[in-house]
Formats: structure tokens, sequence, C-alpha cells
């Protein structure tokens, strides 16, 4: 191994120990691994910390039934839920009416983000804040080219969402709203929030404060 | 029920009897873990029922492999929480297109921050203000990769191209984002 080559696999450990390789790069990856005790040592070393992120994450509680249907499972005793690839949920549509009210709490309560036409390049959309509640906070919606990838919510001078608080980041499609992902902010008031699903046939990304955990459907609480 | 005596015995010391295919040991694990299982996996994919399902799937596989756990490779919690780690990333990069996570005014069911009802629970809370800090010390560039990777389950190239930059730089943020973070917990918990 040229010493070349070995700088560029010891560049990939940070990716490596987050989930960030592909399938075929950590297969790659691996095998260089197996051969070189200088990047074994540093996957070992760093590896503490990597291990800690998910201990960073507020302890929620887990509903009673998932205990029960792993048990069940588990023990045989019954036949149980069989385990399932990543289920999708499926509920009902919004009424219109209704979500035209939650499509105004959640403007009147945070960010919008409108978007504009799609284009074949990717693009960052300024996002239309509400000035009367967060007068010093700007965002932006960073969306790579190509179909099916992953959007980024940019946000500045957002006030921490305060104790017991996270901000949930909500897709606008027609006639519904979805949960996307909850995020904090740091003290500089800077944050982002993965958008893994992307913003293809999604009118509006809107953030509003929540509890800690997230919600199901934007809450008018402030 | 789980035994008191089983609830006396250390993770490692449960783990060498789940070997054995006891459910009560492993029942008592998930007593001890699960919430973190589901934390985490809440945490990425935002969705109740789906975070659900990836703990299940994840923590049954840990049932029929468990005789590939290996205590020098670390603790228990480590090695549950990177099984659900993994299963959550998987979810998430085959369903990247056709996720579909809906909200409705029906069936709405809130996630709750777990009670401190035990020392240990405090403990955990307290750890995660910890790392958190922790975390919050890294310079804002190398903590949004991290976090884009380990909670967006978002590889380097998508993130390079998300946020228009070079390949290298995401891994080179990435790599010396857990450097400083390393160094961090070992001021903050004694790593």
């Amino acid at each position: 191994m040229s010493e070349q080559g070995h700088e560029s696999y010891r560049e990939e450990i940070g990716a490596y120990l987050l989930g960030a390789l592909s399938e075929s790069e950590v297969e790659v990856f691996e095998r260089h691994l197996s051969g070189c005790e200088r990047c074994s040592e540093e996957v070992a070393r760093l590896q503490v910390a990597a291990d800690a992120i998910p201990r960073s994450v507020t302890p929620l509680a887990p509903p009673p039934r998932l205990k029960k249907s792993l048990m069940k499972a588990v023990t045989g005793e019954s036949p149980g839920r069989a385990p399932r690839r990543f289920r999708l949920p499926a509920f009902p549509r919004l009424s219109p009416a209704l979500a035209a009210a939650l499509v105004a709490v959640g403007v009147l309560a945070g960010v919008g983000v409108s978007l504009l036409a799609s284009g074949d390049e990717g693009k960052t959309v300024a996002a239309r804040v509400d000035r009367a509640r967060l007068p010093q906070a700007s965002a932006s919606l960073v969306e790579p080219a190509g179909s099916g990838k992953g959007a980024l919510l940019r946000v500045q001078g957002m006030p921490t969402p305060g104790p017991g608080r996270v901000y949930q980041v909500w897709l606008r499609r027609d006639g519904e709203i979805v949960p996307g992902t909850v995020f904090s902010v740091r003290s500089d008031g800077t944050g982002a929030a993965a958008i893994p699903q992307g913003v293809k046939g999604v009118r509006q990304v809107m953030v509003t404060r929540e509890r800690v955990g997230g919600a199901r459907a934007p809450s008018e609480k402030p | 029920m789980v035994s008191r005596e089983l609830d006396r015995l250390a993770d490692e010391e449960l783990m060498q009897l789940v070997q054995q295919g006891d459910p009560r040991a492993f029942e008592l694990l998930y007593d001890r873990h699960g919430g973190a299982a589901f934390s985490l996996a809440y945490r990425m994919v935002g969705d109740r029922a789906a975070a659900e399902d990836i703990v299940q799937e994840a923590l049954l596989s840990m049932w029929r492999s468990r005789v590939r756990y290996e205590p020098a490779r670390g603790s228990v919690r480590t090695w549950v929480l990177g099984i659900v780690h993994h299963r959550a990333i998987d979810g998430l990069r085959r369903n990247l297109v056709h996720q579909r996570r809906r909200a409705s005014a029906e069936g709405i069911e809130e996630v709750h921050e777990a009670a401190e009802r035990t020392d240990v629970e405090a403990a955990r809370r307290e750890e995660a203000r910890s790392v958190r800090a922790a975390m919050d010390e890294l310079p804002g560039e190398q903590l949004q990769v991290i976090e884009l990777a380990y909670f967006g389950g978002f590889t380097h190239t998508q993130i390079a191209e998300m946020l228009e930059m070079p390949v290298g730089t995401v891994k080179g943020r990435m790599r010396l984002g857990l450097e400083k973070l390393r160094r961090q917990l070992g001021e903050v918990v004694g790593v």
C-alpha cells in the first residue's frame, strides 16, 4: 500500500464510522482495514466518539406494545408480529378544511418556505420568515439536482426552542401535512434539518416548535 | 416477570444467558436499552410507527444473532444502538423516494419523553445532556456533516451534493469532527 493510497483510506475513517459510506465502499474500506494497522488503530480511537453520538438523543418512552410484540416473537409463545421491513404508515388524507387550518398554524408558528419551480439543477431557495415571531431568523432550503435526493433546510438567527422543545419540519403536499425530522439550533442560532425524502411534490416546507420527540401534527403551542 | 436475581446481573452477564437462549434475560436487556433504541430510531426517521418497526426488527435480529456478540468489541448498549442505527440507515436509504409519513387528525399518538422515575433514567438524561453539550462544542460545519450522516442517513456523496462542496471536504470534516468530539468527551465524561 502506497502512502498516498493509505491517506485516501484514512480520510474515509470518519465517514465509515458514521455509516456514511455506501455498501460497496464499506467492503473496500474494510478490506483495507484488515491489513492496515494504522487505520485500525485510528478507527478504534475514533469509535469512542461515534459510539457516543446516539447517547446524545433525548430518551423517549417506547410504547408498551413494542415490548409485548417483541417478546411474543422472541419466546415464540404465539406467532407474534413477523419482522417487517421499514413499514411506512398510511394514514387517511386530511380533509381540505383541516389541512388548511394546519397549514395556517404551521406558517404562523414559525418559518414558511415557498418553493420555486423545480429546475434541472440543484438550487437554494430563500425562506419566508414570520418576522413578528422570529425577527432575527433567516432560512434557506438546499435542494440538490436530480430526483429522489434529500434536501436540507438551513436556519440562522433562530432562538433556542426552549426547555423540552425542539423545532420540527413539516412538508405540505396537496391536502396533507407530513411530519419531518426534528432538530434544534446551536447557541449561535444556526441549525440544519435533513429532509431525507426530498421535496418532490412538496408545496411548502414549514417549521414549528414542538415538544421534544416531535408531534404527528403541528401544534399551536408557542 | 423477570426475576430479581436476573435484575442484579450486569449487561454482559445477561448477555451470556441470552446467548444460551434465555428470553427472560433478553427481556431485561430490552427494559434497560429498549428506550434508547426507540429514541435513536425515532430521532432518525421522525415517525413513531416506523421507529417501532426498526427497533423490533433490529432487536429480533440481535436475538437471532446473539452468539455473535463479543464483549471485547464494546458494551451491550453500544451493540444494541449500533444494530438499530444500521437498520434505520438501511430503511432510510431504501425508502428515500417513496417515504410517506402522513399526519392525520385521527390516531395521533404523541411521543413522550421518558420519565425520570429511577436513578438510571435520570443518569441517562444527564448523559444525553453531556454528550449533546460536547457535540455543540464542535465547529458548526463539522457538526452539520456528522448529524446529516449519523441521524439523516445520508452518504458522504449525498451530503457533498447538498452542501455543494467537494466530497473530500465532507470526509475531512467528518473525521476532524469525530476527533474533536473524542477530545470533548474526554473532558466531559472522562472517555
